[in-house]
């Protein structure tokens, strides 16, 4: 099960926050731990290189792009190599949809289109499309090509 | 210097201006959504409008339910728009308010024409909108629709399809396992994803039918998987497979591992990874075996992506902790892991390498681990410290230079946790190692001089006074204690205390100076530290001679109470203030094992200190008023144990009774609760017809009836045996025997004729284990010295051939209905020999230390040696005789 995908700005607001799996009074407490991981590792890190961490039986893949950072958490078969697939798929949509690494402004200004992107990625814990020139159609509501 | 500062906010103060959502409000944009209903709908409008409702979603915001249903229903007025973008984010929306079931029939008209619409992408939408805001009997309808969709021969509508049937196969099953064809038939879908998807629905279907499973893998390991995603599923079920093939392939070749064996050549690394983890936790796993996993494992460390080093690592990591030496050949590469940036990494390396070094890459390691602990979080360092202490057990001689380290980063800042792991290791050591001992000790009073958790203190000081004196100069350590009285707040003070009558005890020769220094904390400041201070002066007599200290009083001073303080807790409370003193010999001396349910925490994460657990001695404290109120058991003596309740009815049956075992010493109480579930009956003159014939050693002395018995409201009845000393078993068959009336439903009035009726119970059996109490001790090692080998017992026994090694231990444990010390129940997986300590209090009050050593032969023979000690000799072999007959 993926838990958790979360982007946050540097500073460590919240951005997009979406958890499958997580009962509600747990939720703040990962959001502070996810951020606070980030805080301490990403400082330096490039654009799109992968961090990784487990505490107990989940696992955390993260990584920073443009000025946003990116959390995806899983347990199960989500371990840290299926994360880095996830992970993979979202910076490459959300670049897609950017165009370039995205500012807070330029993620902000595309929010409605990463929303739509993010769906057809993860839907409710697991991982649905993977490829993203599909992904880049379906938000349109145009039908892959590569059928 | 304000320049900058002020730049930067300004800086901020301008970015914020620009963006989209800036003081972006709820209210407001419930307001907005009013366009929504606007009858010219403005498609760029609207998508925006819902943008913002996601952003608000996303950020933790949440919609009351009046909101959430208004904005359901303006949602449900955009699908007349025709424009393709919105009609996208409306699918969104709808599945982020996940609207209440009597609304969802707004949307199910617009949705079920999606889903039989000509294009492809609606249908899919559709699919995943309608699969989760629906229940069952809608699904009912749309199910020849879904399972067309799984065989579409679009891969998005088929994609939606199955991964729907895995969310919906949590909710209803039954219906998902009707469609076991078509997703069989997808399983073999060109589409890599719909592969995958169908592979994991497939297998979630089966996953309770071994046989399918197997086939399932079977047909797939010789067919193609287009997808690493869905290869990396198919090692994990070979896996599984072969896991639960087992016992089945003791000798020749293991199924599959060929083919495990053959993906490690996958040109997708995630899928070489999966079967290199896979080979390496096969059970029994041989050498040969695990050979091209560890390799190919050797070359991720490598590797330049930190998923790849990390996952490797964690996988070497877990494989030393079974076969160390396998894992040796990567210690190159390992050590350089120990500069990774990512310290997740870096601390896996440090501690699989703590787990495969040799005693002389000790000094070595220790030399690049202190470098490394100053730049790595709290956390991390426990996982080394708790290596460290591992590694000590390992090599004893290593000893110094462990201790040094561990002592060094004692000193370090660092949080609580951190600090009570290094102590706990410390304590540990000097436990083990007997040449450790004074300067762990000495490391412990240097700690104590600044440290800042009270709790950490005080165990030291308790440590101390129990170790200290026993060393070559017991004097040295006066000083580091003494401080405490002065320096510290009342808890530690009051333990410096006490610490200071144990030396005063212990060491005769000590004992005028440490009377001394016990006068001076008359004076404290605190209650409690005075009370103890007057407390030890009387007992070790304050006339400061240097005479020897009586026994009773090292007694009190040293041992410990051999109560559990819950139990205590629970009497003192229960005791009322009489004439009577109370007696603490009357306080149940039993340790309930907690429900598994507690001992399990669900995958939880510990945010905080969780509830205080209950209180066990409860229920045997509740036990003992009852029977000491009823006249005919008065006499039985005190309650030595009383068994947990055995169920002798089935569930849901018209009349439930379970029956709790009360042993005495000359006695038994059998208390059967019964309760009456059926609302128009009413029983009266209840009792147990117990027949004996299987249990000749008993003769029933009393029966006490239950008079009456209402609907739902349980009461007991008792039947009590006689029985001779020893550890009599045997077997007894009940019939519960009463007058059963009919209740009159509306008034509630039972008629006055009753008909005699009797009902069949389940048999009861006495065994020796309930003759036994489970009473722990804390340090097992000290309490079977100090048993001493008078009346040590020592025989070994064949136990033929046994599922595995841990089943044979917990066979025996069961047997004897001991308590299991220091974590020893618990049996490595793949070890050929154990040793379990219990330890318990056999009936009239004896102590029995056991100690068990197993092991077990390649045809799965397990042989035991027991070793008793008690304080009874008689106890000793009764132990022995209830092995031999067990």
């Amino acid at each position: 099960m993926l838990l958790a995908v979360l982007f946050a700005n540097s500073e460590g607001n919240i951005l997009v926050e979406r958890f499958n799996g997580v009962p509600a009074e747990e939720r703040l407490h990962w959001r502070s731990f996810l951020v606070k991981l980030g805080a301490e590792n990403l400082k330096g890190a490039k654009n799109e290189e992968l961090l990784v961490a487990c505490h107990k039986s989940v696992y955390i893949v993260y990584t920073v792009l443009g000025d946003v950072s990116i959390y995806v958490v899983g347990k199960d078969e989500y371990d840290e190599l299926a994360l880095s697939e996830v992970i993979f798929v979202i910076t490459s949509a959300v670049k897609d949809v950017c165009v370039k690494p995205p500012t807070e402004r330029l993620f902000l200004d595309k929010y409605g289109k990463i929303c739509l992107c993010l769906d057809e990625i993860v839907w409710k814990g697991y991982l649905e499309n993977t490829d993203k020139e599909r992904i880049k159609r379906l938000i349109r509501l145009k039908p892959p090509v590569d059928f | 210097m304000a320049q900058p500062f002020a730049k930067k906010d300004d800086d901020r103060d301008e970015e914020a201006e620009y963006s989209p959502f800036l003081g972006i409000e709820k209210g407001a944009v419930l307001q907005e959504a009013r366009v929504f209903h606007d009858p010219q709908l403005d498609p760029r409008r609207c998508s925006q409008v819902i943008t913002k409702l996601l952003y608000l979603l996303n950020q933790g915001e949440t919609f009351t339910k009046i909101e959430a249903t208004e904005v359901f229903f303006a949602v449900t007025k955009l699908f007349q728009s025709r424009d393709i973008g919105l009609r996208r984010m409306v699918y969104l929306m709808i599945k982020e308010i996940s609207p209440s079931s009597d609304e969802v029939i707004m949307v199910t008209s617009s949705l079920m024409k999606d889903m039989t619409s000509r294009t492809d992408v609606y249908r899919a939408n559709a699919i995943r909108v309608l699969c989760q805001i629906t229940d069952g009997t809608l699904l009912a309808q749309i199910e020849r629709y879904l399972k067309q969709a799984i065989v579409d021969k679009n891969p998005v509508v088929a994609s939606a399809a199955l991964v729907s049937g895995i969310h919906i196969l949590q909710t209803n099953p039954e219906i998902v396992k009707r469609w076991s064809n078509e997703v069989q038939e997808a399983v073999q879908s060109r589409a890599a994803l719909v592969q995958f998807h169908a592979l994991a629905l497939l297998h979630q279907i089966r996953q309770n039918d071994r046989l399918a499973v197997s086939k399932l893998v079977t047909s797939l390991t010789r067919g193609t998987v287009r997808s690493p995603l869905a290869q990396c599923l198919l090692v994990r079920y070979a896996s599984q497979v072969i896991r639960e093939s087992a016992n089945n392939f003791q000798t020749g070749e293991r199924p599959f591992y060929d083919y495990l064996e053959s993906c490690l050549r996958h040109k997708a690394e995630m899928v070489i990874l999966e079967a290199a983890r896979a080979i390496t936790e096969l059970s029994g796993v041989t050498n040969r075996e695990l050979t091209p996993a560890i390799t190919v494992l050797q070359l991720f460390l490598s590797s330049s992506k930190p998923v790849l080093r990390f996952a490797a690592v964690r996988t070497l990591n877990k494989v030393a902790m079974t076969h160390p030496m396998a894992v040796t050949n990567c210690n190159i590469d390992m050590e350089s892991l120990i500069s990774d940036q990512n310290r997740s990494i870096a601390t896996l390396a440090i501690t699989t390498l703590l787990k495969t070094g040799n005693e002389s890459s000790v000094d070595r390691l220790m030399k690049q681990i202190t470098n490394f602990m100053s730049d790595i979080a709290d956390e991390f360092k426990i996982v080394v410290v708790e290596a460290i202490r591992s590694l000590c057990m390992k090599f004893p001689l290593k000893y110094r230079s462990l201790m040094n380290f561990l002592s060094n980063i004692l000193r370090e800042e660092g949080g609580f946790e951190y600090k009570k792991a290094i102590v706990d290791s410390i304590v540990i050591l000097i436990r083990d190692i007997q040449e450790a001992k004074e300067i762990g000790l000495l490391h412990l009073c240097e700690f104590i001089e600044d440290c800042e958790f009270t709790y950490l203190s005080t165990q030291i000081l308790h440590f101390l006074g129990n170790e200290g004196p026993k060393t070559s100069d017991p004097s040295k350590f006066i000083r580091y204690i003494y401080n405490r009285v002065h320096l510290e707040n009342a808890t530690v003070r009051a333990c410096a205390v006490s610490t200071l009558a144990k030396f005063g005890a212990t060491v005769d020769s000590l004992k005028p100076r440490i009377i001394v220094l016990l006068r001076r904390c008359l004076f404290d400041s605190d209650d409690e530290v005075r009370d103890r201070a007057t407390l030890y002066l009387n007992t070790l007599g304050a006339d400061g001679s240097v005479a020897e200290t009586d026994n009773a009083v090292k007694e009190f001073l040293f041992d410990s109470l051999d109560i559990p303080l819950v139990n205590l807790e629970t009497s003192l409370r229960n005791y009322e203030p009489s004439d009577q003193p109370f007696d603490i010999n009357s306080v149940p001396k039993e340790i309930k094992a907690q429900p598994l349910a507690e001992k399990k925490a669900p995958g939880k994460k510990p945010i905080g200190l969780g509830a205080p657990p209950t209180a066990p001695s409860a229920a045997v404290d509740a036990y003992d008023r009852l029977l000491s109120s009823i006249p005919e058991f008065a006499s039985y003596g005190v309650l030595f144990k009383s068994s947990a309740p055995v169920e002798l009815t089935e569930a849901e049956t018209e009349y439930a009774v379970n029956v709790v075992k009360h042993i005495f010493d000359h006695h038994v109480v059998f208390q059967y609760n019964c309760t009456n579930t059926i609302p128009e009956q009413l029983l009266e003159n209840v009792t147990v017809v117990v027949d004996a014939s299987e249990a000749e050693e008993f003769s029933e002395v009393a029966s006490k009836p239950l008079k009456s018995l209402p609907y739902d409201s349980p009461g007991q009845t008792f039947v009590a045996f006689e029985k001779p000393d020893g550890v009599p078993a045997g077997k007894f068959s009940n019939v519960l025997k009463f007058i059963v009336k009919e209740v009159d439903p509306t008034s509630g009035e039972a008629e006055e004729d009753g008909v005699e009726d009797e009902y069949q119970l389940e048999d009861l059996e006495v065994v020796a284990a309930d003759y036994m109490q489970k009473v722990g001790v804390s340090n097992f090692r000290n309490a079977w010295e100090s048993m001493g080998p008078e009346f040590e017992r020592v025989d070994e026994y064949g136990l033929g051939p046994r599922e595995s090694l841990a089943e044979a231990v917990s066979a025996v444990i069961d047997l004897l209905g001991m308590q299991p010390c220091e974590g020893t129940e618990a049996v490595p997986s793949n070890s050929r020999s154990h040793t379990c300590l219990l330890s318990g209090v056999f009936i009239r009050n004896a102590k029995v230390l056991v100690r068990l050593s197993f092991g077990i032969s390649g045809q799965n023979e397990v042989a035991m040696k027991l070793a008793v000690r008690s304080e009874d000799e008689n106890v000793s072999d009764t132990i022995h005789e209830i092995v031999a007959s067990g």
